[in-house]
């Protein structure tokens, strides 16, 4: 569990974080969002020490970091960042064992650890002997994320992680997070400019503005009781209905009634649902149980709710 | 022969020399006997030009080398002095301000006289008849064909040819002059003995063993127009005390060598290119001062 | 028709001038006489007709089109003419002397040194297009050096005015080879154990740099004849003895400072800003980041600058014979005094060597850390 307890940061004159509280449960995935300068990385980077607050604390774990060695924080926490940093002269195997090996693990539980990884990555063992340059864009930042969990962090600190992949390679990179936070339950902060990355992956979101934490809860709550202007705008502003439709599924708005046609899954969004109707150009679409069979219907009612 | 300390051993007597042929061979000879008559000696020789050489000295580092008795008018700011021009009084008055201003010895010195000269083709001076400077004077004024291949210190220096020029009343015009950057006799005795460019004239020490094999004759100073340069041993006043016999050890050696052996040496050393040191030892054993 | 490899034509057609026009050898009476030059064919005989045939071959071959095998073909022929042409030298050289009276001296003319560098070029540049990897070329050259020790001591040489020079004074030589590379030697350590933290403490403060290197590029300005000999009077008043060595040695070091901070600065700085934030976030201590990431990241720029320090300091040192240093200097600077051309060699040579032998050996070793670009 993470704890921001009033912390700030100044340089100077300048204030780059003022006051931001807030609270990531265990095992949740927390976005801290805002628009570029307001924070986020400042915010993320306390929580590692890599910046010093100028006021307040932060408990993991109900401990205050700052009363903790530092490396030996560091090594307990999962660290990846936009522009990778794999280290250009060991090869992806000695990347990934970096924090184990700093912990002194022993090299047999290295190698396991190693394997178990790149499987989880769902990477070819073939590349354990590669180089960071001889890898594409969407390998390196898979690699960086190994390296990240390569300690069993609890807790994974993710900077813009995404930030320079391109866009069917990024969308590939999130689902595959996903996946990952589920099967793995770890406590992840995932700083983004992208608010519909954050809303496809988050718990919870932060919104940052100007160094100050504006609203802090479920993505949901923020698309339907947004705190001022600015939240609406930054979640959508006009938009906002669409992306609650892409949060619901059609599951929670099926009625029993048939309707005709290939059936969609239940779990599909109501902005897909919306989307087939256009296309197929009807009010209503059959809703599918397993096996192709149909045992409802969604009707363009149905999604304004 | 090899010294690879970067320091003289305690009591080693430090021996330097200048880099050219004449102080390799003086030196040779200095460190040979010394070392012959049980003297712990360090060669440095060929350790740098005159001025490196001489602070060397003063700074305690370099204990005795060979060096001319006219550099005393550089090395005490006393280059109008007139005693400069007579061999004995040059003597006389630089071992005098050296032995007060340094407690520096100057032991005695060759009878050679190593001083700048201007050599003439021989061939020209044999047809021509000239021996001495004051024939070149007369052959030049008449409007004889000289070309002089000299440095350009050698040119434009005070003490150097216009020293030359006012004693015997001659002018050479731009065109008669080639003149080079660097002070080397060699290059412009080759010049005249190949007749470089139309040069029949040289830039020349009195020493230079080049002469004779280059078939070079010197133009005799009569007139006294150039300092003396003779060569003597230099001491530190010091370690002369601590070794007194090293005077008695240098002196008849050094007495012996005139002109024409200086000369001969160095034409061994040069044109023939025999190691400085094995023409040294054969000088000292032909004459007995070695065994 | 035109040349299919232009380099080699060019290098083979120069060398092929060189041969018919340019003089091999030259003769002359004494060490002082500047000599008759003789062209190859004027010296006659076999050797002659040789090395122009090879000439006229590397030529023809420069016509055919490129392939693997024709390179192979034409490194073997430029070294073997390379070698080739140095037991000709020294051959013809002993040749000439036989009838000749005492004091003739044999010196190498502008036909070997011009045939010699044009075929070491093709050689160079076949060795080139074969994508020839270190081991190849290290073999080229220890062809060379072997070929060239067993013509030295088969005495093969010992009719040039060069091999007379190093006879006469050899205890001489190697005094002062083994000097100038100690002179060297310490004044790089000294340089690189000085030089390599300043470099960190100015890549640690970018504001440190414009102040330090102003500094280092004043010393570079200064001439080098001038710093050597400035240092002797204080230093001896310091008590630091040592005529020439010490002061020798304080100003090489002076001179390599510049190349050794600023390439260890770049070769820190230049280490990628997310690799370093990365590893600090991991949790590495900043000794680990220093040791582990910057150092061996930074090494190839390093080593780089240091190709560049020790062929510096070689050469520079030859100007340390000026203030009693001793070195390879010493016989350039007696060889100038006495107009002796070989004596000059005698000294100029080794140093070139000794230069080509440092860069070669700094380049390797930067090859192994060139393992993977940053």
């Amino acid at each position: 569990m993470i704890e921001l307890d009033h912390i700030s940061k100044n340089y100077g004159a300048r204030d780059s974080v003022s006051d931001v509280s807030f609270k990531v449960e265990q095992g949740a995935f927390c976005a801290i969002v805002g628009p570029s300068g307001s924070g986020k990385s400042t915010t993320l980077r306390m929580i590692n020490r890599l910046i010093e607050p100028s006021a307040g604390t932060i408990r993991i774990n109900g401990e205050d970091v700052a009363a903790l060695p530092l490396e030996a924080l560091r090594r307990r926490i999962g660290y990846a960042i936009q522009s990778v940093g794999l280290f250009p002269h060991w090869n992806v195997a000695d990347n990934i064992a970096t924090v184990p090996r700093l912990l002194k693990w022993p090299e047999e539980r290295v190698q396991q650890r190693i394997d178990e990884l790149l499987a989880l990555l769902q990477l070819d063992p073939a590349i354990r002997t590669k180089f960071p340059h001889q890898l594409s864009g969407g390998q390196q930042q898979r690699i960086g994320v190994a390296r990240a969990l390569a300690a069993d962090p609890e807790v994974l600190l993710m900077d813009e992680p995404f930030g320079a992949l391109d866009p069917i390679t990024r969308e590939t990179a999130r689902t595959e997070l996903s996946r990952i936070h589920k099967s793995t339950g770890k406590t992840i902060l995932f700083v983004t400019h992208d608010i519909d990355e954050a809303l496809g992956l988050a718990d919870k979101i932060a919104l940052l503005r100007n160094g100050r934490l504006v609203q802090f809860g479920p993505p949901i709550e923020l698309l339907t009781r947004p705190a001022d202007e600015f939240v609406r705008d930054f979640m959508g502003g006009s938009s906002l209905g669409l992306k609650l439709l892409a949060l619901r599924q059609v599951r929670e708005r099926m009625k029993p009634e048939p309707a005709s046609g290939e059936p969609i899954a239940p779990e599909t969004s109501l902005a897909e649902a919306l989307s087939q109707m256009v296309l197929r150009r009807t009010s209503r679409l059959p809703v599918g149980g397993t096996g192709g069979s149909a045992n409802g219907s969604i009707a363009l009612s149905d999604l304004v709710g | 022969m090899a010294a690879s300390s970067f320091s003289a051993a305690a009591d080693a007597i430090v021996i330097a020399s200048k880099i050219d042929t004449e102080g390799a061979l003086l030196g040779n000879m200095m460190v040979m006997l010394l070392r012959a008559h049980g003297i712990a000696a360090d060669n440095r020789l060929q350790l740098g030009p005159t001025q490196i050489v001489r602070q060397a000295m003063l700074a305690g580092l370099v204990d005795l080398y060979p060096e001319y008795t006219g550099n005393g008018a550089i090395f005490f700011a006393r280059e109008s002095d007139p005693a400069w021009h007579d061999a004995a009084q040059a003597y006389a008055l630089v071992k005098q301000l050296d032995h007060d201003k340094n407690n520096i010895t100057w032991l005695a010195a060759a009878p050679a006289d190593n001083s700048w000269a201007i050599a003439l083709r021989r061939d020209v001076a044999q047809a021509q008849r000239l021996t001495s400077l004051a024939d070149f004077a007369r052959y030049a004024n008449s409007g004889g064909s000289v070309k002089l291949a000299a440095s350009a210190e050698f040119v434009d220096s005070p003490g150097a040819l216009p020293a030359f020029a006012k004693a015997y009343g001659f002018k050479l015009a731009r065109g008669q002059l080639l003149t080079l950057i660097g002070g080397n006799t060699s290059a412009t005795e080759r010049a005249a003995a190949e007749a470089i460019s139309g040069v029949n004239a040289a830039m020349a020490y009195t020493t230079d063993g080049a002469l004779a094999v280059l078939q070079l004759q010197l133009l005799a100073d009569d007139k006294h127009a150039q300092t003396v340069y003779q060569p003597a041993p230099v001491i530190r006043g010091s370690v002369l005390a601590q070794h007194p016999e090293i005077e008695g050890i240098l002196d008849p050696v050094f007495r012996s060598l005139t002109l024409e052996h200086l000369q001969q040496l160095n034409a061994k050393i040069a044109a023939e290119g025999d190691a400085p040191a094995v023409v040294a030892a054969e000088y000292l054993r032909a004459n007995g001062f070695l065994k | 028709m035109m040349p299919r490899n232009r380099v080699v034509f060019v290098l083979s057609l120069f060398a092929f001038a060189a041969c018919i026009f340019a003089g091999f050898l030259t003769i002359a009476p004494n060490r002082l006489a500047s000599g008759q030059s003789l062209t190859l064919w004027q010296l006659g005989g076999i050797p002659g007709a040789a090395l122009t045939g090879a000439c006229v071959a590397l030529l023809a071959l420069s016509f055919v089109p490129i392939a693997r095998g024709v390179e192979y073909i034409v490194l073997g022929l430029a070294i073997a003419v390379f070698v080739f042409q140095l037991f000709a030298a020294g051959f013809l050289a002993t040749g000439s002397l036989t009838s000749a009276p005492h004091g003739t001296r044999v010196s190498l003319g502008w036909a070997f040194w011009t045939t010699g560098f044009c075929l070491a070029m093709i050689a160079i540049d076949a060795l080139q297009r074969l994508n020839a990897g270190t081991l190849a070329r290290l073999a080229a050259l220890a062809i060379i050096v072997a070929a060239t020790a067993l013509i030295t001591s088969g005495g093969w040489f010992d009719g040039l005015s060069l091999m007379r020079e190093y006879q006469t004074r050899q205890d001489e030589f190697a005094a002062a080879l083994g000097r100038h590379c100690l002179l060297v030697a310490v004044a790089v350590f000294l340089a690189v154990i000085i030089g390599a933290p300043l470099g960190l403490y100015v890549a640690r403060g970018p504001q440190r740099s414009a102040g330090t290197f102003g500094v280092l590029n004043m010393l570079q300005t200064i001439p080098s004849v001038a710093l050597f000999g400035l240092l002797i009077a204080p230093l001896s008043a310091l008590g630091i003895g040592g005529i020439g060595a010490v002061p020798a040695i304080i100003a090489l070091v002076l001179y390599s400072l510049l190349p050794v901070v600023r390439n260890t600065e770049a070769g820190i700085s230049g280490v990628d800003r997310g690799v370093i934030d990365a590893a600090r976030g991991m949790g590495l201590t900043p000794a680990q980041i220093l040791w582990r990431i910057e150092l061996p990241l930074g090494m190839p720029i390093f080593l780089a600058g240091l190709r560049i320090v020790a062929v510096q300091a070689i050469g520079l040192a030859i100007v340390a014979a000026l203030i009693g240093a001793g070195g390879l200097g010493s016989f350039v600077f007696q060889g100038i005094g006495q107009y002796a051309t070989d004596l000059v060699l005698l000294g100029a040579l080794p140093t070139i060597a000794l230069a080509l032998a440092a860069d070669f050996i700094l380049a390797l070793l930067a090859g192994f850390f060139e393992r993977s670009p940053s």
